[in-house]
């Protein structure tokens, strides 16, 4: 066996154990209707779970609960962060402690991050609402039709610092001289921006963009520190729908068909990401 | 020199000055959670009832109550399952990653097959690794949350060490060929130590990516096995007099992670920028 397979050897083995066997047998589960307390009556049920799955109004609102998150949170956090990252690259002193600090939000637990937030927004014992009401403002923060865009700003709070990280790195890497030339020609900084700045980063703000949404598709620890789904089912994300399938109901077999399902959609904004990534390796 | 060329410093000027008050109203938003936080974890519970109090008697009630709740416990078994995940990942990953950057192996499909790896829905893996976990019985425990965490942490750790090897330059390496050094070695004794800061960055933010998951070791090890998270999660009550100790079950979870965040944050940068996430 040559070197290079030797040495990707362990790598596919932990690969087929940690990946590989769970993501097969997570499709044969699909296949069945597993329930984790009644596993001996166990039968093979084709694709009659993914029929239930498309069928079930519960699971096609939890998609749109989380592509509504997934939208708001990612323009937020693009506009934020395109901000906040090119306030980064101008400034003249405490670069390193400026960039440190405000990046820190994107490496807190989560769940510490959902319970803080919940503490700070509850609407009688949290600062920000009791900071509102003495300017004579009135909001619950967890209502009807405005929790998920409570969750929507937590999510804003941690993870526009990743953004930043992204473009920062992005706005870093890019060559100096249409800067220089733009400079010299007297250009204003926002015609930079507009002209020079935002063509030259596409490339990066839509694999920034595409990576981000990917990740926002996973959110399950504000809800489940929170909300858990409600009012009603307006919170009920599509990873908390499939954890509450799953593990409050035993419904293993409906659960792996919603995840599967999930998983199709996801791949496939992989293989545009990919083919987005190859583009650009073979343009350098 | 070049200012002379320049016909609108005004502008710029203005422009500079907009970006200090981005920079100054992130920073006061990323701040005052946590300090507020801080806060509470001295209030008594009647202080709590008034969440606009900033004036009061610090007391150390709260972090009594934390201490004493197995949390340490919790982070030790954190910690443990993150350096087990971590070791593995970096050693596996190394060797893959390198193969993958020099030698190309397996093309596009490998990059692609890692890349993907990283967005799958945790809850497609999950459930198989619950009912694997009870048929081996080793459900309820760490090696089960251990397995879960591979899945998480070795794709992005591999996806990283790629990009490191790719910006590493090539002719030491040759030259220690040349020199009669095995491939093996070559890669263990010279290739390694050259992107060894790549390698502590990326084990950091593969630690980090361990310590904060909740999704996975809340289905996987809920019970007597609970790592930190798990056990934060659990004190998501919400009587007043709780309140105060959740603020220091959150502070106590924070802490280490903030510490580990400083000392990467240059890398990840330069990482990112140098090849890692390459665009």
């Amino acid at each position: 066996m040559s070197f290079r397979l030797r040495m990707m050897g362990p790598l596919i083995m932990i690969f087929l154990a940690a990946i590989g066997y769970p993501l097969l047998s997570s499709f044969a589960l699909s296949l069945t209707n597993y329930k984790i307390t009644q596993r001996n009556a166990t039968k093979f049920v084709g694709l009659a779970q993914y029929k239930d799955v498309l069928q079930d109004r519960s699971y096609w609102s939890s998609l749109t609960v989380t592509l509504i998150f997934i939208i708001t949170a990612v323009i937020l956090e693009l506009a934020i962060g395109l901000a906040i990252a090119m306030a980064l690259q101008n400034q003249k002193r405490f670069r390193n402690f400026t960039r440190s600090f405000l990046l820190t939000p994107m490496f807190v637990t989560p769940i510490a991050v959902g319970l803080m937030f919940r503490f700070l927004l509850n609407d009688q014992l949290g600062v920000i609402p009791a900071l509102l009401n003495k300017i004579g403002i009135n909001y619950d923060f967890f209502g009807p039709s405005r929790a998920i865009y409570s969750i929507v700003a937590i999510d804003v709070w941690q993870w526009t610092p990743f953004m930043v990280l992204l473009l920062l790195a992005g706005l870093e890497s890019l060559s100096k001289q249409p800067f220089e030339a733009a400079r010299v020609d007297g250009a204003s900084p926002f015609y930079t921006f507009r002209r020079v700045t935002l063509p030259m980063l596409a490339p990066i703000l839509t694999v920034a963009v595409l990576i981000r949404s990917l990740d926002a598709s996973k959110v399950f620890e504000y809800v489940y520190a929170i909300t858990r789904g409600g009012p009603g089912t307006q919170t009920q994300t599509i990873q908390y729908f499939t954890y509450k399938t799953g593990i409050q109901f035993y419904r293993l077999g409906q659960a792996s068909a919603m995840s599967y399902l999930l998983l199709l959609i996801v791949i496939s904004i992989v293989v545009v990401l990919f083919h987005r990534i190859e583009k650009v390796r073979a343009m350098e | 020199m070049s200012s002379l060329f320049i016909k609108n410093p005004e502008k710029i000027r203005r422009w500079n000055i907009a970006g200090n008050f981005i920079l100054a109203g992130a920073g006061i938003a990323v701040a005052s959670p946590f300090l507020w936080v801080l806060f509470a974890s001295f209030k008594s519970g009647s202080q709590l009832n008034n969440p606009t109090l900033i004036a009061f008697t610090p007391n150390l009630e709260n972090w009594k109550i934390v201490l004493n709740s197995g949390i340490f416990q919790s982070a030790l078994r954190s910690a443990a399952v993150g350096i087990i995940t971590v070791s593995i990942a970096i050693i596996v990953g190394s060797m893959g990653a390198y193969s993958i950057s020099r030698y190309k192996t397996g093309g596009s499909a490998t990059r692609f097959g890692i890349l993907a790896a990283q967005v799958l829905p945790p809850a497609v893996l999950v459930f198989p690794l619950l009912d694997l976990a009870y048929r081996l019985r080793v459900n309820g425990t760490l090696t089960s949350v251990i397995a879960a965490h591979l899945s998480l942490v070795l794709p992005v750790v591999t996806w990283f060490l790629i990009g490191f090897f790719d910006a590493a330059p090539k002719e030491v390496e040759e030259q220690a060929l040349v020199d009669g050094l095995s491939r093996f070695q070559a890669f263990r004794k010279v290739v390694l130590p050259q992107v060894g800061p790549g390698i502590g960055a990326s084990a950091i933010f593969g630690f980090v990516v361990s310590w904060n998951d909740l999704f996975y070791a809340l289905i996987l090890a809920p019970g007597n096995a609970a790592t930190l998270p798990v056990r934060i999660a659990g004190f998501n009550t919400f009587r007043g007099v709780e309140l105060g100790a959740m603020s220091a079950a959150i502070l106590v979870s924070v802490i280490p992670v903030l510490i580990a965040s400083f000392f990467i944050q240059r890398h990840l940068v330069r990482g990112i920028s140098g090849g890692a996430v390459k665009f």
